[in-house]
């Protein structure tokens, strides 16, 4: 079966800095990727590429057979791509039922009812189905973090993107969220992880991905790369994370 | 002249509530507004001379003030718009434009802009007449009001759409981010996400442009508008009263600008964002 992610060659840049040199990476459906990495090693920015929030300058991605190469295509290839930011991005103005039925409703064009009914669903799967009614600046990080999971969940994704989502988080909020994603993780959705959590990578990916200076440094299984990595580059960045 | 940090706009959080806010949410500035127009009331009925006949008399200047200004508001907001936009725009000759225009306009004094308008902007056009032999140029001669509210558009476009452009630039990139990575298309979610978030931002700003024109169309009575400013001179000048007159003209605007105030008030109140 061909890959549900095809990345061939990307590079980016910004101004005459490289961010991107080269980047290749082939995702399986049903695979779930982590990629670790000092900051600046580009890691976010290839993230951001798959859905074309952010431009690349050469090499080519196809998500689910689809290109990106048009703004027609994009916008079909987002439909398919949910994204979780680090800064949970959820719609201040809006209430968290809101925020999960917007994008049902304008952009999958669902009814009324059937949006509520697809969000309360999501909003018990990621465990606070009593918030719907609440605005975003009421709820801990971790709820926020939650309800944009479910924000893009809601949108039926084939693909999940997630960008450092624990990051943002106060240390007893991350579990919550990562137990979120292990439940995905193990329903056999297709995620591409940027984020450091080891015990999440070594329980949930299969593949483990170091990231340094616009390059995939490393590719290995997670208990290889986090316990007998090859690289010294690997090596070194594990020693200060670990 | 830049307005990076623009000090009209205070970040979401940290905006006042307003000390005044009483907790059944009533809004104690209201009983300023009564008192002013009390004390108004009290003169008139008390002392109806020179009060009341002064009153009688600007009344219809009341109306020309009431007038110039909404006009002009409701010209500010899409000429603002526009000229913010055009700031914004990815365009380098559409951005220059608009920032020309900003920055001539916001260095050189209403006044003066108005007095182009009103002597100068004629002439202009009468010569352009002479020249090409158009006789509607030729003989064409300002309005007083049509020219006020010209000016003070011109000259209060250029302020607005800083209020604009800051509105917008203060939503952060990731709700554009997460719009967009939701499938939603630029125009989407600029409707659903973006502007509802900067309206809420530039209301209060933009509530007291409002009362900013209120005031400065006291400007136009320089160029022959019957506005409360130049009908109160002319009832002073001919009744020697210039304590009382100047009093009663002083408080009529603090009357309609402490009442627009409180408007404003109340429509943030009723769009707050809790974060």
């Amino acid at each position: 079966m061909e890959p549900i992610i095809q990345i061939n060659n990307v590079k980016k840049y910004f101004g005459t800095m490289e961010a991107l040199r080269g980047v290749s990476l082939d995702v399986n459906k049903g695979e779930v990727v982590v990629i670790i990495g000092p900051s600046g090693s580009g890691k976010s920015t290839f993230l951001r590429c798959i859905n074309r929030l952010e431009e690349y300058d050469e090499g080519s991605i196809i998500v689910d057979g689809i290109p990106l190469d048009s703004t027609q295509h994009i916008n079909q290839v987002r439909t398919e791509v949910g994204m979780v930011f680090q800064q949970f991005n959820l719609f201040p103005h809006l209430t968290v039922l809101e925020n999960v039925t917007l994008a049902q409703k304008v952009v999958r064009g669902r009814d009324k009812a059937e949006a509520e009914r697809v969000a309360t669903q999501l909003l018990e799967k990621v465990g606070i189905p009593e918030k719907a009614h609440a605005h975003p600046g009421q709820l801990s990080g971790g709820q926020q973090q939650r309800v944009a999971i479910a924000r893009a969940l809601a949108m039926n994704p084939k693909i999940m993107l997630f960008d450092e989502p624990t990051s943002a988080l106060d240390p007893e909020m991350i579990q919550e969220v990562l137990d979120v994603m292990l439940t995905l993780a193990k329903e056999g959705m297709t995620m591409v992880v940027v984020s450091h959590e080891m015990g999440f990578a070594r329980a949930a990916a299969n593949r483990a991905i170091l990231m340094d200076n616009g390059l995939i440094v490393e590719e290995a299984s997670p208990e290889v790369l986090f316990s007998n990595p090859k690289e010294e580059r690997t090596k070194a960045f594990l020693s200060k994370v670990l | 002249m830049t307005d990076e940090n623009n000090p009209l706009i205070p970040p979401m959080n940290a905006r006042q509530t307003g000390a005044a806010e009483s907790k059944d949410g009533f809004d104690r500035w209201w009983i300023l507004v009564a008192i002013v127009a009390a004390i108004i009331l009290l003169l008139v009925f008390m002392k109806p001379d020179p009060y009341q006949r002064m009153i009688l008399f600007v009344r219809d200047g009341v109306m020309v003030t009431l007038t110039v200004t909404v006009s002009s508001f409701l010209l500010v907001m899409v000429l603002g718009l526009f000229a913010a936009l055009g700031r914004l725009s990815k365009n380098p000759v559409i951005s220059t434009l608009a920032s020309v225009y900003v920055e001539v306009v916001r260095g050189v004094p209403l006044l003066v802009q108005i007095f182009a308008w009103y002597f100068a902007f004629p002439s202009i056009v009468q010569g352009i007449g002479d020249k090409f032999h158009i006789p509607a140029f030729q003989d064409y001669l300002a309005n007083p009001v049509g020219m006020a509210i010209l000016g003070l558009t011109f000259c209060y476009g250029a302020y607005m759409s800083e209020i604009y452009r800051a509105g917008i630039q203060s939503i952060s990139r990731g709700q554009m981010e997460a719009a967009r990575s939701l499938g939603m298309t630029h125009f989407q979610a600029m409707r659903y996400i973006i502007i509802p978030q900067a309206v809420r931002v530039i209301l209060p700003p933009v509530g007291n442009e409002f009362v900013s024109i209120l005031k400065d169309s006291s400007l136009v009575s320089a160029v022959a508008v019957a506005d409360i400013t130049r009908r109160g001179r002319e009832f002073i000048s001919t009744n020697f009263i210039p304590l009382e007159g100047w009093m009663l003209v002083a408080l009529l605007y603090l009357l309609m600008t402490l009442f627009a105030s409180r408007i404003v008030t109340w429509i943030e109140r009723k769009t707050r964002i809790t974060r």
